[in-house]
């Protein structure tokens, strides 16, 4: 099995496959998810899908610069910002609330 | 190392009034708007005066040139007026306190961090700034929509606002990593050269992914489902802010994605750029009319104001560039002026429905008038500086062969007359049935008014204004990497 795994180590298109399939999940769950912490944590899974995109293509690439993986760690710090300010905004609506669903966020219509 | 001085002070000052806040006590938290405008003031006129129109830094990773130079002076603008009229509401001058807008300290600095970050966004050319300075001017915007801990509609806007806006910046940073992954660079000018006649499908895929997330930044419909929410459940100052400094830093992310990242294959884009102007004029202005609250017709009227901003990239850059910012100027002007309305009347009367605007004339004819100017700018009415703008930008469509969609636009500008007039209307014709007390007035709000008001009046008559953006445009393009 090993020896198989060996052989046969993946290569770009598998991690970027990968990161699409990552991608695709976090839009996913973004789309479906009705609770407001679930939607976050997608997004935070597109991100992340994104900051590996970065690091495959910077281990693949022919340059030795390591710009993605600078690039990947900006990504990682922005998506935890994102999330703190995102999380901080579901506490205090949850304290008003009680609750985070967001088919219940309609109170403004046109 | 004289092109970054202005970031600088604006950064310093926001940090200064982050730490002054914590030893100041609620009688002396008054001195921290002024010392926000200081400190604004100083940045422009370092801006103007000191600042040379081109330079580079940090490797050419921070760079100034003049579309730069005029984008940062517009941003500077827009957040000293925008502190000039949160003053009232932050400080308790208003007749009818909105409860929970206190933390003024927090409130200038975050203000102040989100101007700093749009001055780098057009400054920077590497994907790792792009992206950072991308994040630093969007992110305390979602932290000042959500401002009112006690009022569940801020809090709704907030987080409507915090999952869209992450959801652009992962469409943005994915398309990022695969123009990454094709040209093998983060500058923007190597990336540019690389991906000149590159066609592959991944290209097509990056540059939709872009596209998507700049589209969301300007409001651009279907990206636009954000605006509304935001703009009505923001506490008004906030949303005054968010309408011209946002607006003003998508149009500089555009700028920065269509003309130097994408510059060889804008040419062929025409087609798609017009339908997405007419789509977005178009909805925004349909629904713009049936709207009752002031700040929500005022998204609506955003939303539409967006899509004659598109009308620019159409053409070459030498029109569109020039024309696009002047309209961006004009823009700030009428929409700020529109809001200094907004939130004088709300702070003196708590109300915010178009047809509460009733009877301002007889009340305050001075304000009636600013507000009354300000529309008939946004709308286009000759002579005012809107109706120059949008003649400029229609021009562009026009001589792009887009004969059509420069129809649509009219036939939208017509549209947009008669909505921004149900609030003319119901300030000057409509017949006063009750008798409300009379609003009083403000220092800083009716200073900003004024200020407003002058440039509305007469940008669009003085033609030094567009012929010095022009001039400086033409020096930018020089610049320009020829991809």
């Amino acid at each position: 099995m090993i020896e198989l795994l060996a052989r046969h180590s993946p290569g770009l298109p598998e991690w970027l496959t990968l990161c699409v399939v990552l991608y695709s999940i976090g839009l996913y769950g973004l789309l479906t998810r009705r609770n407001a912490i679930a939607m976050l944590m997608a997004v935070e899974i597109m991100l992340n899908a994104a900051a590996l995109n970065f690091v495959v293509f910077d281990r693949f690439s022919t340059n030795q610069q390591a710009d993605g993986q600078v690039m990947a760690l900006f990504v990682i710090v922005m998506a935890a910002a994102e999330i703190v300010v995102g999380m901080a905004i579901v506490v205090a609506l949850y304290r008003m609330r009680g609750t985070v669903d967001i088919n219940q966020m309609n109170s403004m219509r046109g | 190392m004289s092109i970054i001085i202005p970031e600088i002070i604006v950064l310093a000052t926001a940090f200064a009034i982050l730490i002054a806040d914590l030893f100041m006590n609620e009688r002396t938290r008054v001195y921290l708007a002024p010392a926000a405008v200081a400190g604004l003031l100083l940045a422009l006129a370092v801006m103007v005066v000191h600042t040379p129109a081109s330079g580079a830094l940090i490797g050419g990773r921070f760079t100034m040139d003049a579309a730069g130079w005029w984008f940062k002076i517009l941003f500077m603008i827009s957040a000293l007026i925008a502190v000039l009229l949160s003053m009232d509401t932050l400080d308790g001058r208003a007749r009818v306190r909105v409860r929970g807008m206190g933390f003024r300290g927090e409130y200038y600095s975050i203000l102040l961090f989100s101007v700093v970050g749009m001055m780098f966004l057009v400054s920077a050319r590497d994907l790792a700034t792009l992206f950072v300075s991308l994040e630093l001017a969007t992110l305390p915007l979602f932290v000042l929509a959500a401002w009112r801990r006690d009022d569940p509609k801020s809090g709704e806007a907030g987080l409507k606002y915090v999952v869209l806006g992450a959801l652009a910046s992962a469409f943005i940073v994915y398309g990022f990593g695969i123009l990454y992954g094709l040209t093998q660079s983060t500058d923007l000018e190597t990336i540019a050269q690389r991906l000149a006649g590159e066609r592959a499908p991944a290209f097509w895929l990056a540059a939709a992914l872009v596209l998507a997330g700049a589209g969301f930044k300007l409001t651009i419909v279907p990206f636009h489902m954000w605006a509304a929410d935001v703009y009505q459940g923001a506490p008004t100052p906030v949303t005054a802010y968010l309408s011209v400094g946002s607006k003003a830093a998508g149009l500089a992310f555009a700028f920065q994605v269509f003309y130097r990242i994408f510059g060889d294959a804008l040419p062929h884009w025409d087609m798609l750029i017009a339908i997405f102007a007419a789509l977005t004029m178009t909805l925004g202005n349909l629904v713009a009319i049936v709207q009752h609250d002031i700040k929500r017709f005022m998204a609506f009227s955003a939303i539409s104001q967006a899509g004659y901003f598109l009308l620019g990239f159409l053409g070459a850059a030498e029109e569109g560039v020039p024309a696009m910012l002047f309209y961006l100027l004009v823009y700030i002007f009428s929409n700020l002026a529109v809001f200094a309305c907004i939130i004088w009347f709300e702070n003196e009367t708590g109300k915010g429905q178009i047809e509460d605007y009733r009877g301002l004339s007889l009340s305050n004819p001075l304000m009636a008038l600013g507000m009354t100017l300000a529309l008939f700018s946004l709308a286009g009415i000759p002579p005012l500086s809107g109706f120059v703008g949008k003649f400029f930008l229609f021009s562009i469509a026009s001589k792009a062969g887009f004969h059509g969609l420069v129809a649509v636009a009219a036939v939208n500008s017509t549209i947009s007359l008669y909505y921004y007039l149900r609030v003319v209307r119901q300030m000057y014709i409509e017949p006063v049935d009750e008798r409300v007390p009379a609003p009083g007035s403000s220092v800083s709000i009716g200073l900003s008014l004024a200020l407003l008001s002058v440039p509305v009046a007469i940008l669009g008559i003085l033609p030094t204004v567009y012929e010095g953006i022009h001039a400086a445009t033409i020096a930018w393009l020089a610049s320009m990497p020829q991809g």
